[in-house]
């Protein structure tokens, strides 16, 4: 054998046992606090008595970093402590966060809340919904009965544990549904063009004989790879599919839906979603149409220059525009610097939805800008001369002229712009990450529609949920832009 | 009093400039003031506020119309707006943008006083100057207004650009700052260390190798569905054909979230997680509809009367489209190409949800997680987003006359 079990088994040991002695300073005399199990996105957490007998409950706080300050930590959960007699325990993977007391698991209050029995000496959670691929800081402070820490909270010592572990590999899922489906799909889509192949050549149309052979492999891969997935994730809709159990899911009918509807939050980040898009879409387009019409000015000098400067956001890669605006937008970045400040932009939720805003419109100001352009040069130098002689003031001519010819690619492009608008999820993942934090399971103060439906997706697990969510954003996608082009075409009709 | 058309009609440039820049520069005090607001500093705010009410106080100041005076008025309240503007001034410290915030309000009090002593514009206001005056003051505004016109416009230019080019400049300074401090002077210090950092360490090539895998076959494979079937649709009149363009434009409209989680677990039932062809996959059919649509745009412009000729001649088809058609469409066909190489190259969402191991991130993913990680590494980053975006960026000006007009054909007009 070699030698190497043997050194792993010596070295987590003494991972643990140095672990054990900071947990020991950690939480004072009464209790001691380690991480145990870790992986992807879940930590476990073991606390052992003695336990302060005036404790009530425990708050669970944790960081990506060090932190002493529970200002500094973000609230996880919350786990009771008192008499259990009445309440029932959840089987093993049915609930989220998953407690055990000396081994079995833990009951479950009302709201679903884990509570640990007085008399329990030892018990240990699993944290779920941590980022992977980092070093998280956890503390455990216990509380009384009046919510008071029964710790110093101003010199907190969080135990450290990784979520880069990978889980222990599940046998992989049955795939030969998903195969079946798929080609099933691509045997139809053949059928589908051969069918119509053989239509034309009854009728007699030999000149595009090629034609169906032609457009096959862009259709199947359609039909297979997006036409499949939104099918399959209507289905998922109706499922409980989550992250806990892949493969056997049953169906649920309406339970998705209902659970969508009572999401604290719902109406906010509904309503946060639209006024981001329209916010969004005004200003792109306004600032776009403005700049265009400044370029579009005869005998400019250093057009080209300032063009091409002003397409920069559009040709830096999106997320490294964000990044940097999250750097900028730092209490120690250049735009507190510029004004001599410490302020957190990011921090309050005012500031960062008015924040977030602005450096969206930044992203998206180039493309509308250039497709002004090129529908500016396209209209006729003619009516404007003509105007010109007749003595039609430069605003009447932007007003009369211009804007109305405009008009046929203004309708498209800002319909684009809402739906991408409505979409950007890049912005507010990697500028807030959705933040200010609201509460546990709530969307945050910045989330929009997207980013919650991924928190929902990939943090939380629940796939089903999620893809629930999806549906009511699509229809809501398609309700709004149905209403957009049948008022637009309305104008169209009375002008 | 009678007054000839060109008396009634002449007003000088510099008036007819003004009426509309100072009420733009008030509304630039108003921008201001939320910086002031910002600090916190009651004495900026103040300041700031008088300005502008000061401005918007000469705007209807400005003589209205001829011989109606009010120049020692105007005169006046331009001295006033100086003296704010060298109060806000002496007020915070000099750095670059209090100098710039402080132009705003010194800039219109200098020009308004300096203008109102111009000889036309005295003689214009005072009503002095009989019809010859006026005839000559229009033939002075046709080249002076158009060219104050054109300064404004520069301005205003100059503006838009700083807004663009900060950020950018921003960046580059803290690549070469030394440490991982965001703040510091701009210019202040020189160190290649994280240069050295990134493509020192294998991470980075990882990530690299990885993006450049992802692209190149999201680019081939994405070509070979899109190429044939732009052909189809712009050259044959098929069964089937108006349903499956329209197939085609409904899925580009479709927002990625909702195709997000069934991917996922589709690609998770296959095994493609964490691997390359997953997203190559995934990224050539997400960006086959926009592609379909922008060849079809290019095809049609290439002329039917060299294939049908082909044709007389005895060539099959296949001959034609290889042999004519694709080398006269080569351009288009690059320009395709490089529209789906950038969108692979920068994309997202999707690489973040299906590639989960470090060593499997694309370059958008590594990147990113070199920030909310540990230690915030801000001068790794912004060295590593200067290597990435530099051939991006420079192969986006290069062809962005034709990218923009291939993308509108896809999108605007579809």
């Amino acid at each position: 054998m070699a030698p190497r079990p043997f050194i792993t088994v010596l070295a987590s040991w003494l991972l643990v046992l140095s672990l054990c002695a900071t947990a020991a300073q950690a939480a004072g005399p009464n209790m001691a606090v380690v991480v145990g199990e870790e992986s992807y996105r879940t930590l476990r957490i073991e606390v052992t008595g003695p336990i302060d007998p005036r404790t009530d409950a425990w708050e669970v706080w944790f960081a990506n970093r060090e932190f002493s300050r529970l200002d500094e930590a973000e609230f996880h959960s919350l786990v009771r402590r008192g008499d259990t007699s009445g309440l029932t325990r959840p089987a093993v993977g049915a609930a989220y966060d998953e407690c055990r007391v000396d081994g079995d698991m833990a009951h479950r209050d009302e709201q679903g809340r884990p509570v640990i029995s007085s008399q329990a000496t030892r018990w240990s959670c699993d944290l779920t919904g941590m980022t992977p691929g980092q070093v998280q800081w956890i503390a455990v402070v216990p509380v009384d009965a009046a919510g008071t820490p029964l710790l110093d909270v101003n010199a907190l010592q969080p135990v450290a544990g990784r979520t880069d572990v990978p889980d222990v590999r599940t046998p992989p899922p049955d795939s030969r549904p998903v195969t079946y489906a798929l080609g099933a799909i691509v045997l139809s889509a053949i059928a589908l063009l051969s069918f119509l192949r053989w239509q034309d050549a009854k009728r007699g149309r030999t000149r595009a004989r090629l034609a169906h052979l032609y457009v096959a492999p862009g259709i199947i891969a359609l039909a297979g790879l997006t036409f499949y997935p939104i099918l399959y994730g209507i289905w998922l809709a109706f499922t409980d599919a989550d992250q806990s159990h892949l493969g056997d899911t049953a169906f649920i009918g309406l339970q998705n839906f209902v659970e969508v509807f009572k999401t604290p939050g719902i109406w906010r980040v509904t309503a946060f979603t639209f006024i981001w898009s329209i916010a969004n879409v005004t200003f792109h387009v306004l600032l776009g149409l403005v700049l265009a019409l400044a370029l579009n000015r005869p005998g400019l000098k250093g057009k080209t220059v300032y063009r091409t400067i002003l397409l920069l956001p559009w040709a830096i890669p999106g997320y490294i525009s964000v990044l940097a605006w999250n750097g900028m937008l730092q209490p120690d970045g250049l735009i507190n610097g510029m004004l001599g400040t410490q302020i957190d932009f990011l921090a309050d939720a005012g500031r960062a939805r008015v924040v977030v805003i602005l450096v969206n419109i930044w992203l998206g100001v180039p493309f509308m800008m250039a497709s002004f352009s090129g529908a500016l040069q396209a209209l006729g130098k003619d009516m404007f001369e003509a105007a010109e002689v007749d003595g039609v003031s430069r605003w009447d001519q932007l007003i009369h002229l211009t804007l109305p010819n405009l008009k046929a690619t203004m309708v498209p492009v800002s319909l684009l712009g809402f739906i991408w608008s409505f979409n950007a999820f890049n912005t507010i993942y990697l500028l807030s990450r959705g933040g200010p934090y609201v509460g546990f399971g709530e969307p945050g103060a910045t989330d929009i529609l997207v980013t919650y439906v991924f928190e929902v997706a990939f943090t939380y697990g629940h796939y089903g949920l999620a893809a629930a969510w999806s549906v009511l954003i699509f229809l809501m996608l398609v309700g709004f832009s149905w209403t957009y082009l049948r008022q637009t075409r309305a104008t169209e009709a009375a002008a | 009093m009678n007054q000839t058309v060109a008396q009634k009609s002449y007003v000088p440039a510099e008036l007819l400039a003004l009426r509309s820049w100072l009420p733009a520069a008030a509304a630039m005090n108003g921008l201001l003031f939320v910086g002031e607001a910002l600090r916190a500093s009651p004495g900026g705010m103040g300041l700031t506020a008088t300005g502008l009410l000061l401005l918007l106080a000469l705007r209807f100041t400005l003589p209205a119309q001829a011989g109606a005076g009010r120049l020692w008025a105007l005169r006046l309240l331009a001295m006033a707006l100086i003296a704010v503007g060298f109060g806000a001034f002496m007020l915070t410290d000099r750095t670059l943008y209090d100098v710039w915030s402080r132009a705003w309000l010194l800039g219109p009090g200098v020009l308004v006083l300096a203008w109102s002593f111009f000889a036309p514009v005295q003689a214009w206001s005072t009503g002095k100057g009989g019809p010859e005056a006026a005839e000559e003051g229009l033939a002075r505004n046709r080249t002076r207004l158009p060219r104050l016109e054109t300064r404004a416009l520069h301005l205003f230019l100059l503006h838009a650009i700083a807004v663009i080019i900060v950020p950018v400049i921003w960046i580059a300074d803290v690549a070469v700052s030394p440490g991982n401090i965001l703040g510091g002077r701009i210019g202040d210090a020189f160190t290649l260390e994280h240069f050295r950092s990134v493509l020192g360490g294998s991470q980075f090539w990882i990530w690299t190798r990885n993006s450049l895998i992802i692209a190149i076959g999201t680019t081939l494979v994405g070509l070979a569905l899109a190429v044939p079937a732009g052909y189809a649709y712009s050259r044959y009149d098929f069964a089937g054909r108006k349903g499956s363009m329209f197939a085609f434009l409904l899925v580009q409209m479709f927002p990625g979230i909702i195709i997000l989680v069934p991917y996922f677990m589709v690609m998770k039932t296959l095994g493609l997680l964490n691997t390359s062809i997953g997203l190559i996959i995934v990224y050539s059919v997400t960006a086959l509809p926009l592609c379909v649509w922008m060849l079809k745009g290019f095809f049609d412009t290439v002329p039917r009367a060299l294939e049908e000729a082909a044709l007389l001649d005895g060539c099959t088809q296949l001959e034609v489209f290889f042999r004519i058609v694709l080398p006269l469409s080569l351009p288009a066909v690059g320009m395709t190409a490089l529209f789906s190489f950038i969108a692979a190259w920068n994309e997202f969402l999707l690489a973040l949800v299906f590639n989960t191991s470090n060593d499997r991130y694309t370059l958008p993913v590594g990147l990113s997680s070199m920030i909310p990680a540990n230690g915030q590494l801000w001068g790794d980053f912004a060295a590593a987003s200067i290597v990435v975006s530099i051939p991006v960026v420079v192969l986006f000006m290069l062809f962005q006359r034709s990218l923009i007009q291939g993308l509108s054909a896809g999108s605007v007009k579809g």
